[in-house]
C-alpha cells in the first residue's frame, strides 16, 4: 500500500492527458500534437501577416483604394481561405478516424467493471455469473495491465463524469442513462481520476485510483477482495468492531461477514487494503482516518457523513478494527 | 448612384431657409421630461442606451470581483480564503454575470445607443417597449444579486445541469432564483432583439439600401436574429425546471420518465449561439474601428457580410459539442465536428478581410486599434482551441477542465471584451461629447492583454494536467500549484488595468478633451449628430447614397424634410431599399413601461415562493399593459382624419 | 455638426400603413417567432420524453378525451373568418364593421378560454403523475397562455376601439391583432394533433 502512496503523492504525472498509458489517451495525445503544432504555425503565419500589414513601410501619400490592387487582394485572402479550408477538412478527417479507434466496442474477454457516482464517491464493482462472487469497492479501481477494461457508468442521484486521463477521455454518468467506455491500461501504475462534472458541494473532492498491475497481482487481488472480513481476534479490534455496529456506522456502510449491510455508503470490507480515504482525498492513515471519522466535515465540508462523537478508547478500539480490514 | 425618393415636387440643393426654427421646435417636442419622474418616463433610445451600457458594466465589475475571489482561493492547494458552500454560489454567479447580465446585455445596450444613429433614424421602433426590456433586465440583475447577498446566490453552475439543479437535489430556494434571474434577461434580450430587427428594416435612412448598411448594422441584425431564435430555447428549459421544482413535474426526472438529457439539449441549443450572439456584435465593432483608423472602407464588404449570416446560421449547428461526453452516437458527433471545424471558416475569412484592409490603409495606432489589434491575436488562439475541441477524442479529455475555461476566456475576452473596450474609446466620444485620454488608454491595453494571456495560457496546461473545472480547491500533490498562482497574478493585472480605464473615464468626464461631432473622422451617419446627440438625433433625417455617407459628404448630408416637428414623428422606409414610405408617430414619455417591469417582477418573484404568484402578476401585469396601451389625449390632425372616414 | 442640403419632402407621405409596411407588423411577426418557437420547443420536448416509454400514454394513464377538443379546435379554425372580416374592415378604414368584428372575436376568444378549462379535464392525467402528463399540460398550459394574453388584449382593444380618443393610426393595430390571431388560432391544429390525437397512434 505504501508503494501504492508514494505513487500517488510522488508523481502528479499520475493524473495528465499528456502522459498516456492506454491506447485511447495515446490516441488524443497524438491528435493534439499534431494540432498544437499546426496551431503554432498558423498563429505565427497569421500575426506576422497582422504585423506587416499593420507596421509595413509605407510612401508619404498611399494611394487610394485602386481596383486592380483590391483585385490582387481578393485573391490573397481568397488563397488564405483555401488553404484554411484544407487544413480544417485535414484535421476532420484526422479527428474522424481516430473517433473510430477510440470508440471501437471492447473485445469479448475484456473485464467488466460497473462504476457508480454517488455524491462524493465512486462505488465500484466487480460482477461475476455467481453473485457471492461479486466485489464491491470504493474510490479505486485494480485493473491488470494489457487488457482491456469496460467499464458501465451509472448514477444514483446527479450527474458525474469519469475521467483517467492518463487512460482514457471521460464520459458521464447520467442518472436514467446508461452509459460505458472501455481503457486500457500498457504499463504498471497508479492512475488518478477526478470527477469531471460538477456534482454539487464536493466535486472538487472526488477522485478515484486506477491501480495498474501485473494480470498475476490483479487476481491474487480479486481473490482476496472476494474474502469477507477479517473476524476480529483480539478484544481490541472485538471491542472496535461492536462500536462499528452500534453505532452510526452501520447504518450506511457495509462490511461483508458482519450484520453490517447498508448500502449508503462505500463498502468497508476491505478498507485498510484502499490507499486513500474520502474519495482520494487523504493518505489512508491512521490519524487521517481517526480525524475523517470524528469531523469528516472539516475535511469535506458538505459531505453526506455526519460527525461521530466517540469515546476516545471507543475509538481507538474502532480504528484498531478497520486497520484490520485488508 | 441614384437615389429614387418618391415624394412631393422639392427644389433640390436648396438649403434648409428655416433650420434654426425647424431645430428649436425639434427641442421643444423631444424634449426629455424633467426631474426623477421624467428620467423614470425616458424613451430615448440614447438614455436607456447609457443605463443599460452602465449596468452592464456594474454587472461586469461584480462578475469580474467574483473571478478574483475565485482566483484568490484558486492561488495556492487546499486553500482556505473561502469554503465550498461560497465557491459554488461564486463561480455560479460569475458565469450567469458574465453571461446573462453583462455580455449579451452590453452588446444590446451598445446596439440600441448606436443603431438608430448608425443608421440616421431619430429612436428604435418601440421606444416603450425599449424602456420595459431595460427595467426589466435591471429588476432581474438586482434581484439576483439581492438573492446572492442574503446567501441564497444559486450553485449549480451558470449550466445548472439536472438533476443537480432539481427539486430532489437543490432544496430551498437558490435554483429558482437562478431559473427565474434567466427568464427576466431572456425576455429583455428577446425585446431588444425585435426592437433592433424592426428599427433595422422600417428606419433606415432613405438610400441607405440593405446593400450600403454599415457592417456593425449587419453584425446588429444578425445578432438580433440569433437572440429570436436562441433565447426561447433557454426561457423554456429554465421554466420546465422552475415547474419541476415548484409544482411537481416531471421533465427532467429519470424516475418518472423525464430526461436529465433533455436540459442539456435544450439549454445548449442556446448556449452554444449565446456565444455567437456575444460575438457577432462584436465583429461588428471591430469592422468600425478597422474602417476608421485605416481610413479606408473595410475590404470585402459582401464576404463580411455573407461571413457574419453563415456564422450566425452555422451557430445553431453545433449545441451537441457540448455534450460529446455524454455518450452520444459516433456518427452524430461527427456530424457536429464537421460543423464546429466549419464555423471557423467565415471567422477566418473575416480576419483576413481585416488584415487586408489594414494593409491597404493607412493605420492610425489610436487605442480602439489597438484593442482590435490585441483582439485578432487572443481570439486566434481561442478559435484555435475551438477547432482542437470540436475533435471528440480530444475532447473527452479535455471537456470540463480547465482548458476549455482558457478557451472560451480567450474567445469572450478575446473576442468580445477587447472589442468591446475598443467601442467604448471608440464611441465614448460621440456619448459624452469628451474623448478618454489615449496614454491611459494604452495602460489599460497593455496591462489588458498581458494580465489576460498571463491569467487563461496556463489554464490550457492546467486542463491537459488533469485539473477539472469548478473545483473550489485542489490537493498539493497534484503539482497544480504554480500555474494556478501564475494565472492568479494575472488577474491582478487584469483588475489593474480595469482601474485604469475607469480611472481614465472618470478624469474624462471631469477634464477630458471636448471631442466635436466627427473627431476620429469616421465615415457612418452616427458622426453627422453632435456629440453628445440631441434627443431627436437629426435635426433632418439623412439621405444615404453610399457606404460611407460622412466620408462621401463630410460638410453637408442630403437630407429630406417635411416630418412634423410639433409631434415626435419618424420616418419609415421600405425593408429592402430604405425608400420613404411613410410617416410614425412615436410615443412621450411615459412612466408605464417601468410600471409593467414592476408588475413583471412581481409575477417572477411571487411564483418562487407561490403558484398564486402567476394569478397576481397576471392581474398586476394586464393593468399595466392597459395603462400603457391606453390613449391619452388625441392629435388633432389624426382626429380629423378618422372623422372624416367614419 | 454637419449640415444638411434638402432635396426631398416627405409631407405627403401616409401616416397609417397595413402589413409589413407598417412597424408595428414586423413586431407582431418578431413576438410570433418567440412565441412560436417556445410552442415548437414543447412540442419536440413532447416527442423527446416519448422515447423513455414504452406505451403512450404509460400504463394505466386513459388516453385524452376528444369531444371537447375537437369542438375547440375547429372553433379555433373558424374563428378565422370573422377575424378576416375585421382586418379587411381595418384596411378600409371601416370603423364600425371593426367594432362589430371585435367584439365577436372578442367574445369567440372568451369561449375558447372556458373551452380550454375543460380541455385540460380532458387531458385525463395530472401533469405530476408522469412525465407524459407533464408534457401534456405543458403543450396545453404553453398555448393557454398566449390564448389567455390574447383575449385580454382583444378586451382592452375593442374597449380601446369605442374610446373618444381613437386615432385612426390605431386601426392598423386591428391589422396586426388580426395577424396575431391567424397565428395562435392556426398552430393550435398541429398541438392539437400532437396532445389529443398522437396518444391514439403511437
Amino acid at each position: 500500500m505504501s508503494a501504492v502512496l508514494q505513487a500517488v503523492l510522488q508523481f502528479p504525472g499520475a493524473h495528465s492527458a499528456l502522459k498516456p498509458a492506454g491506447p485511447q489517451a495515446r490516441i488524443a495525445e497524438g491528435l493534439w500534437n499534431s494540432m498544437y503544432a499546426t496551431a503554432i504555425v498558423v498563429f505565427l503565419l497569421v500575426m506576422a501577416a497582422l504585423l506587416w500589414a499593420a507596421f509595413r513601410r509605407r510612401r508619404a501619400e498611399e494611394p487610394a483604394p485602386d481596383p486592380a490592387r483590391e483585385r490582387r487582394m481578393r485573391r490573397v485572402v481568397a488563397a488564405a481561405v483555401g488553404i484554411t479550408t484544407i487544413v480544417l477538412f485535414t484535421f476532420l478527417v484526422s479527428d474522424i478516424s481516430a473517433g473510430r479507434a477510440v470508440t471501437a466496442t471492447p473485445g469479448k474477454d475484456a473485464i467488466q467493471i460497473i462504476v457508480t457516482g454517488h455524491q462524493w464517491w465512486w462505488e465500484v464493482q466487480y460482477r461475476d455469473s455467481v453473485p457471492q462472487r461479486w466485489v464491491t469497492t470504493a474510490n479505486e479501481i485494480h485493473v491488470p495491465v494489457g487488457r482491456q477494461v469496460a467499464v458501465e457508468l451509472r448514477s444514483t442521484d446527479v450527474i458525474h463524469s469519469f475521467w483517467p486521463p492518463n487512460l482514457t477521455g471521460k464520459r458521464d454518468l447520467i442518472p436514467g442513462n446508461e452509459n460505458s467506455l472501455w481503457f486500457q491500461a500498457d504499463s504498471a501504475g497508479v492512475y488518478r481520476a477526478e470527477c469531471a462534472e460538477y456534482c454539487g458541494h464536493e466535486h472538487a473532492k472526488m477522485a478515484l485510483l486506477v491501480v495498474a498491475q501485473s494480470p498475476d497481482s490483479f487476481a491474487r487481488w480479486l481473490t482476496q477482495q472476494r474474502d469477507t472480513a477479517h473476524t476480529p481476534a483480539d478484544s481490541l479490534t472485538s471491542r472496535g468492531q461492536e462500536v462499528f455496529l452500534s453505532s452510526a456506522c452501520a447504518m450506511c456502510h457495509s462490511i461483508a461477514g458482519t450484520p453490517a449491510g447498508s448500502r449508503v455508503g462505500p463498502d468497508l470490507t476491505h478498507l485498510a487494503g484502499r490507499a486513500t480515504i474520502a474519495a482520494g482525498t487523504l493518505p489512508n492513515t491512521r490519524g487521517n482516518l481517526a480525524g475523517w471519522i470524528v469531523d469528516p466535515q472539516r475535511i469535506k465540508p458538505g459531505a453526506r457523513m455526519p460527525p461521530n462523537q466517540l469515546d476516545p478508547a471507543d475509538l481507538r478500539a474502532l480504528l484498531a478494527y478497520l486497520e484490520t480490514l485488508r | 448612384m441614384s437615389l429614387t425618393v418618391p415624394a412631393v415636387p422639392h427644389e433640390p440643393g436648396r438649403a434648409p431657409e428655416s433650420a434654426a426654427e425647424v431645430v428649436g421646435r425639434l427641442e421643444d417636442t423631444w424634449r426629455a421630461r424633467p426631474g426623477l419622474r421624467g428620467w423614470l418616463s425616458s424613451v430615448d433610445h440614447k438614455s436607456i442606451g447609457k443605463r443599460y451600457i452602465i449596468t452592464a458594466f456594474v454587472f461586469f465589475l461584480l462578475g469580474g470581483i467574483e473571478a478574483a475571489v475565485m482566483r484568490a482561493q484558486l492561488a495556492r492547494p487546499e486553500n482556505g480564503l473561502i469554503g465550498p458552500d461560497a465557491y459554488n454560489q461564486i463561480f455560479t454567479m460569475h458565469g450567469t454575470t458574465m453571461m446573462f447580465l453583462f455580455a449579451v446585455p452590453v452588446m444590446d445596450a451598445v446596439g440600441l445607443y448606436l443603431v438608430p444613429l448608425m443608421i440616421g433614424g431619430r429612436n428604435v421602433a418601440f421606444p416603450r417597449l425599449n424602456a420595459y426590456g431595460y427595467w426589466v433586465y435591471l429588476f432581474g440583475g438586482a434581484f439576483l444579486y439581492v438573492m446572492f447577498f442574503l446567501n441564497t446566490g444559486p450553485d449549480t453552475g451558470w449550466f445548472s445541469y439536472v438533476p443537480l439543479a432539481g427539486p430532489e437535489f437543490s432544496p430551498g430556494k437558490r435554483v429558482d432564483v437562478w431559473a427565474q434571474t434567466v427568464t427576466f434577461t431572456e425576455i429583455s434580450a428577446l425585446v431588444a432583439s425585435v426592437e433592433l430587427i424592426v428599427t433595422i428594416f422600417k428606419t433606415r435612412a432613405p438610400g441607405m439600401t440593405l446593400n450600403r448598411m454599415p457592417l456593425y448594422v449587419w453584425s446588429m441584425l444578425v445578432q438580433s436574429f440569433m437572440v429570436l431564435f436562441a433565447m426561447p430555447w433557454v426561457a423554456s428549459a429554465s421554466m420546465f425546471l422552475a415547474m419541476d421544482r415548484l409544482v411537481g413535474t416531471h421533465f427532467f426526472n429519470p424516475a418518472e420518465g423525464g430526461d436529465a438529457l433533455l436540459w442539456q439539449h435544450l439549454f445548449w441549443f442556446f448556449g452554444h449561439p449565446e456565444v455567437y450572439i456575444i460575438f457577432v456584435p462584436a465583429l461588428g465593432f471591430v469592422s468600425s474601428i478597422v474602417a476608421t483608423f485605416t481610413r479606408r472602407p473595410v475590404f470585402g464588404y459582401p464576404a463580411m457580410v455573407l461571413s457574419m449570416v453563415a456564422t450566425g446560421f452555422l451557430a445553431f449547428g453545433l449545441w451537441v459539442h457540448h455534450m460529446f461526453v455524454t455518450g452520444i452516437p459516433q456518427l452524430g458527433a461527427s456530424f457536429f465536428t464537421a460543423a464546429s471545424m466549419m464555423i471557423a471558416i467565415p471567422s477566418g475569412v473575416q480576419i483576413f478581410c481585416w488584415i487586408a484592409t489594414i494593409w491597404s490603409g493607412r493605420p492610425r495606432f489610436a487605442v480602439p486599434f489597438l484593442f482590435v489589434l490585441g483582439f485578432v491575436a487572443l481570439f486566434l488562439i481561442g478559435g484555435f482551441t475551438g477547432v482542437m475541441i470540436a475533435s471528440v477524442p480530444f475532447d473527452t479529455q479535455v471537456h470540463d477542465t480547465f482548458f476549455i475555461v482558457a478557451h472560451f476566456h480567450y474567445v469572450l475576452i478575446g473576442g468580445a471584451v477587447f472589442p468591446l473596450f475598443g467601442a467604448f474609446y471608440y464611441w465614448f466620444p460621440k456619448v459624452t461629447g469628451r474623448m478618454l485620454d489615449e496614454r491611459l488608454g494604452r495602460w489599460n491595453f497593455w496591462l489588458f492583454f498581458i494580465g489576460m494571456n498571463v491569467t487563461f495560457f496556463p489554464m490550457h496546461e492546467l486542463g491537459l494536467l488533469g485539473m477539472p473545472r469548478r473545483v473550489y480547491t485542489y490537493l498539493p500533490e497534484t503539482g497544480w500549484g504554480g500555474l494556478n498562482l501564475l494565472a492568479s497574478i494575472g488577474a491582478v493585472t487584469i483588475a489593474v488595468s480595469v482601474v485604469v480605464f475607469l480611472v481614465n473615464v472618470a478624469r474624462s468626464l471631469r477634464v477630458g478633451e471636448a471631442a466635436g461631432a466627427n473627431p476620429w473622422g469616421a465615415d457612418t451617419l452616427e458622426w453627422a449628430a453632435t456629440s453628445p446627440p440631441r434627443p431627436y438625433n437629426f435635426a433632418f433625417t439623412p439621405v444615404v447614397e453610399s457606404r460611407e455617407p460622412m466620408w462621401q459628404h463630410p460638410a453637408e448630408l442630403p437630407a429630406v424634410e417635411g416630418l412634423r416637428t410639433d409631434v415626435r414623428e419618424v420616418l419609415v422606409t421600405t425593408l429592402l431599399d430604405a425608400e420613404p414610405d411613410s410617416r410614425h408617430r412615436h410615443p412621450e414619455p411615459t412612466i408605464w413601461p417601468l410600471i409593467a417591469a414592476i408588475a413583471t417582477a412581481v409575477l417572477f418573484i411571487t411564483l418562487i415562493f407561490t403558484p398564486w404568484g402567476a394569478v397576481i402578476g397576471t392581474v398586476l401585469l394586464f393593468l399595466a399593459f392597459v395603462g400603457w396601451a391606453w390613449p391619452r389625449g388625441k392629435d388633432h390632425q389624426e382626429q380629423l382624419m378618422i372623422e372624416a372616414e367614419s | 455638426m454637419t449640415g444638411f442640403r434638402i432635396v426631398a419632402n416627405v409631407t405627403e407621405l401616409p401616416t397609417t400603413t397595413f402589413g409589413h409596411r407598417s412597424p408595428m407588423w414586423w413586431g407582431t411577426i418578431g413576438f410570433i417567432v418567440i412565441e412560436g418557437s417556445t410552442l415548437f420547443i414543447c412540442a419536440i420536448s413532447y416527442f423527446y420524453l416519448r422515447r423513455n416509454f414504452l406505451n403512450w400514454p404509460p400504463e394505466g394513464v386513459f388516453r385524452p378525451a376528444l369531444t371537447v377538443a375537437t369542438v375547440q379546435a375547429a372553433l379555433m379554425v373558424l374563428s378565422n373568418i370573422p377575424m378576416a372580416m375585421v382586418d379587411r374592415a381595418a384596411r378600409r378604414l371601416d370603423l364600425r364593421a371593426v367594432r362589430v368584428g371585435m367584439v365577436v372575436c372578442t367574445l369567440l376568444a372568451l369561449v375558447m378560454c372556458v373551452l380550454r378549462a375543460l380541455e385540460f379535464e380532458a387531458l385525463n392525467v395530472r401533469w405530476d403523475s408522469n412525465a407524459y402528463g407533464t408534457v401534456a399540460w405543458a403543450v396545453l398550459t404553453a398555448h393557454a397562455t398566449l390564448l389567455l394574453l390574447e383575449t385580454l388584449e382583444s378586451l382592452v382593444f375593442t374597449a380601446l376601439l369605442f374610446s373618444p380618443n381613437l386615432e385612426q393610426r390605431d386601426l392598423a393595430g386591428a391589422s396586426d391583432n388580426a395577424l396575431y390571431w391567424y397565428f395562435l388560432t392556426l398552430v393550435w391544429i398541429p398541438l392539437y394533433a400532437i396532445v389529443f390525437l398522437s396518444p391514439y397512434v403511437m
